[in-house]
């Protein structure tokens, strides 16, 4: 495994005699897209949340680029280009939502990246058409249904200009029509390319979901969380078929 | 150069036609404006100017509180130790020194933003009601070290003899008023731009924000001291203009008095803390012909409106005379049938906003 791009060496978190996160290593490639699965409670949004720096691990490194991140602050990571989204979307309820994706056009990665847009309007007016919500801009985020929510949530991180993305459970209260049209933008950004006057340089994707069957047509590389620990890596077909893995998520047959 | 100038007469009528007069609120405060600007002519009585000066001065620094507590969302309940830093630094730098008033003020208000950071850095990193706690005790400590060092700050009697903040009272007055225009509409630019964009999103959410990549720690003592500015120079003023100053700028009235006036107002407006001001500083100083009564009467006036207005006198005007264009979301007069923007059919035309809500 090249692991120059993320690497996450032997992590570990506690909540005081909790173990949330236990020794997990692992890395993800520049061209990858990466799924990270596992049973209520297993510890992937803790995982996320370390990787972000918004909780700061008890023990192990998080090196982006060569560069080690742990203990670095959220905006600084934000900054190295690692984006991610929350699993309960967290708008600025009272402002409208063209503005709730002009805050992060405003930090200073995303302010240096795009000069050739000037205005902050028009690069978070073209990360709100990337999503479908542009006709909502002048709403209140307040207003939004949970779906629409998620494809905000989708937007604000897009508009950090991330080399890597992080959804957490970007399907999550979408019926199937929107999730299958999300997972057709998460694929549609990976490729790359410039939508309107948004670049995407196609980031590597780290995606949290339960809805495996739409996950497994988007990702590379499975990874399965279970208590903690990394379970098992692998294809999507190598995952799938694990009898560890269904073990997880369903429970021992009893005989 | 004469082209310059008629494009300028040219851009500043077409923008007084389509900003001001458009808007029934904006004619509003013009009005009020210029019938303040013109008020000395007809009323020379001292007593009311120095009662509409001091108001002026309370504006800039109710703004200021509205600029920190309401943009930012840093609740602060001890807002005074800007104003009273502010002031004793005036005052002293003035008595000890002789220094004019035009240098006192702006280093009165430098003092504040200092006495701020010193407090307020430690302050910052406590996060919702713990920062406001926090902030209730700034002033006390500082109240403290005033009686500390009673041959240097007067103690309890304070410092007297301070110079004036101008020669006569009507151009105090015309100083006041032109100060407050001034430091509100840099205070309302500042909000309107990005930087205010970014106070908006610390209130409602500081993860989202952090996890958008902006230094929260940075902007929110951006907001501090941008806050502790304003707030400063408004009581350096208010210490050459009272020519004493005691330990009553640094008191607990002083902090809580100013979030009433706000959330009267209208929070996060920075013009509703100034219309505030304007209806409820003279209304208590009003209030003096009955003095037993004056602070009951007071708090239930307040009571009583914010029961009717929960979102503040200011933004209850504006909801009853504009209404907003259900497509592009700009501000129409009542009157109109269409959106002055983009031509949307208004329903709201001949009708009061709360005729139509029932309310």
């Amino acid at each position: 495994m090249t692991g120059d791009f993320l690497e996450v060496n032997n992590l570990s978190k506690r909540f005081g005699g909790l173990h949330a996160i236990r020794d997990v290593s692992f890395s993800v490639n520049r061209q990858e897209v990466v799924g990270l699965i596992g049973p209520n409670g297993a510890g992937k949004t803790t995982l996320v949340r370390l990787i972000l720096g918004i909780i700061k691990a008890n023990s192990g490194q998080v090196i982006f680029k060569g560069q080690n991140l742990t203990g670095k602050k959220t905006w600084t990571i934000v900054g190295q280009g690692i984006a991610g989204t929350f699993q309960n979307a967290r708008p600025f309820a009272h402002l409208p939502i063209i503005a709730n994706v002009m805050v992060p056009c405003l930090g200073p990665r995303a302010s240096r990246r795009g000069e050739w847009v000037k205005t902050v309007e028009a690069r978070a007016m073209d990360a709100l058409e990337f999503v479908g919500i542009a006709d909502l801009a002048k709403e209140p985020a307040s207003r939004l249904s949970q779906g629409d929510l998620k494809r905000l949530e989708v937007a604000r991180a897009i508009a950090c200009e991330p080399e890597l993305l992080i959804l957490d459970e970007p399907f999550g209260g979408l019926n199937p029509t929107e999730t299958s049209l999300m997972a057709k933008s998460i694929r549609r950004l990976h490729k790359g390319g410039r939508f309107g006057r948004l670049h995407s340089e196609g980031p590597a994707m780290i995606i949290i979901e339960h809805k495996l069957s739409e996950l497994m047509k988007i990702v590379d590389r499975v990874i399965v969380l279970n208590f903690g620990e990394t379970l098992t890596m692998g294809t999507p077909e190598e995952v799938v078929n694990d009898p560890k893995v269904i073990q997880a998520y369903i429970g021992k047959e009893v005989v | 150069m004469m082209q310059f100038i008629a494009y300028l007469t040219r851009k500043l009528s077409r923008d007084f036609h389509g900003e001001i007069i458009s808007l029934p609120t904006r004619t509003i405060l013009v009005t009020a404006f210029l019938a303040l600007l013109l008020l000395p002519l007809f009323n020379s009585n001292t007593y009311i100017l120095r009662i509409l000066t001091l108001t002026c001065i309370f504006s800039i620094y109710a703004a200021s509180w509205d600029l920190l507590g309401g943009f930012a969302g840093q609740i602060s309940f001890g807002h005074a130790l800007f104003f009273g830093v502010a002031a004793y630094t005036s005052a002293l730098l003035n008595l000890r020194l002789g220094l004019p008033v035009l240098v006192t003020i702006p280093i009165g208000a430098l003092a504040a933003v200092l006495s701020g950071l010193v407090l307020g850095l430690p302050g910052l990193r406590l996060k919702g009601p713990y920062f406001s706690l926090a902030s209730l005790a700034f002033p006390i400590i500082m109240m403290g070290i005033v009686f500390t060092f009673p041959q240097l700050t007067g103690g309890e009697l304070g410092i007297s003899g301070i110079t004036r903040l101008a020669a006569t009272r009507v151009r105090e007055y015309y100083l006041s008023l032109m100060m407050m225009l001034t430091l509100v509409l840099v205070m309302w630019k500042i909000v309107t731009s990005k930087t205010g964009l970014i106070f908006h999103a610390i209130r409602e959410d500081e993860i989202t924000v952090r996890a958008s990549g902006i230094n929260t720690s940075l902007y929110k003592m951006l907001a501090f001291i941008i806050s502790g500015l304003f707030a400063g120079i408004a009581g350096g003023m208010y210490a050459h203009f009272m020519r004493v100053v005691g330990p009553s700028t640094l008191e607990l009235i002083m902090s809580l008095q100013i979030i009433v006036f706000v959330i009267f107002g209208g929070i996060a407006t920075i013009y509703g803390p100034v219309v505030g001001v304007f209806i409820l500083y003279p209304l208590m100083e009003y209030l003096r012909v009955v003095p037993e009564y004056r602070m009951l009467i007071f708090g239930l006036l307040v009571v009583l409106v914010l029961r009717v207005m929960p979102e503040g006198i200011s933004t209850f005007v504006q909801d009853l005379l504009e209404g907003e264009c259900p497509r592009c979301k700009e501000r129409n007069a009542f009157t109109r049938s269409a959106c002055r923007i983009c031509g949307t059919d208004l329903d709201s035309h001949t009708h009061l906003n709360f005729l139509k809500r029932g309310a």
